[in-house]
This record gives C-alpha cells, sequence and structure tokens, in this order.
C-alpha cells in the first residue's frame, strides 16, 4: 500500500497551512461562515475576514474581522471553490 | 530511507492573536452574536480571554419566531432592550 507523501499530521500543521485561506467554519448551531481565516488559536477561536454567515439562505455580510469563540465552532474546512 | 522533516512546532501564534485583534476593537462600537438568537451592538469598554465583555451605551435584539399553528406561519418578532453599561459572560458569545 502507497502512503500518500504525508507533512507533519497534528492539527497543529493543519493550522499553521491553513491560515490566509479561504475556509468553512461550521458552528455547533448549524450555521456556515466562509471567509478568509486570519488566524487562529488551540482554543479554535478563529479571527476571519470578509465573512459571510450562511444558514439556509444567506443572511447576513461581515466585513472586516469576525471573531468566534472556539467553543461553538464544529469543523474548520480549507474552502477551495470560495 | 525515510527523511523526516520533524519541524517542532514554532510558537503557533504568539500570545491570543484572535484577541490581540479583539483588542484593536476597544473602544469602538462593535456587533455581538449570543448563544439564544440575541444580538448586541455597543462600545466595547473592556474584555478578557474568556470574552467576558463589558459594553457600553447598548442595544439588545432578541429575535423570536412564533409559530401559528393554525394558520401554520411563522412569525419572526425581535425584541429589543437598551443599557447603559453591561456585563455579558463569555461563553455565551457566539461572534
Amino acid at each position: 500500500m502507497q502512503q500518500p507523501p504525508q507533512q507533519e499530521r497534528s492539527p497543529t500543521e493543519f493550522l499553521s497551512n491553513v491560515i490566509g485561506r479561504p475556509v468553512v467554519v461550521k458552528l455547533n448551531s448549524g450555521v456556515d461562515y466562509r471567509g478568509i481565516l486570519s488566524c487562529l488559536d488551540g482554543y479554535m477561536n478563529i479571527a476571519l475576514e470578509q465573512t459571510e454567515e450562511w444558514v439556509n439562505g444567506q443572511l447576513k455580510n461581515k466585513y472586516g474581522d469576525a471573531f468566534i469563540r472556539g467553543n461553538n465552532v464544529l469543523y474548520i474546512s480549507a474552502d477551495k471553490t470560495n | 530511507m525515510t527523511e523526516e522533516t520533524h519541524n517542532a512546532p514554532v510558537e503557533p501564534n504568539a500570545v491570543e492573536e484572535p484577541l490581540d485583534l479583539v483588542r484593536l476593537s476597544l473602544d469602538e462600537r462593535i456587533y455581538v452574536k449570543l448563544r439564544g438568537d440575541r444580538e448586541l451592538r455597543g462600545k466595547l469598554h473592556a474584555y478578557d480571554g474568556h470574552l467576558n465583555m463589558v459594553l457600553g451605551d447598548v442595544e439588545e435584539t432578541i429575535t423570536v419566531v412564533e409559530i401559528n399553528e393554525e394558520t401554520y406561519e411563522e412569525v419572526i418578532r425581535t425584541v429589543k432592550r437598551t443599557s447603559e453599561m453591561l456585563f455579558v459572560r463569555g461563553d455565551g458569545v457566539i461572534l
């Protein structure tokens, strides 16, 4: 079995790699936020730029920075389609 | 021979970077989203690492969805309250 070339596997590496890229952040409440990841920390607190909030249809637009408290975050996904 | 470039994770982000950016918003009007369909708009006087905040001159908006069971229509209402100074506990903060 071939193993794909792997970088370090830790979540910390993922965090370093994903900064500056467009991401999708899903919260426990089910709300989606798409934006560019400014920075984040070990608690999964997130700072995003140019964030869009999606529930069923599009709700609100936030420009500048949006801060999301880490305990509400379900996942952070790198989004290539943004 | 497999070469593993194990770079010891450099200090991820010096302190608590997202909070450093919150610091830039001190004394400015901000919008805060809370659990329970509540929103606040007010001036950020103080905050801490838990995201406890002290807001001045705030307007709180509570969104209520009422469903009429007979006609099956949803009515969305908002309730507003204002305070001169408000302490917000951090664990209720979403955004």
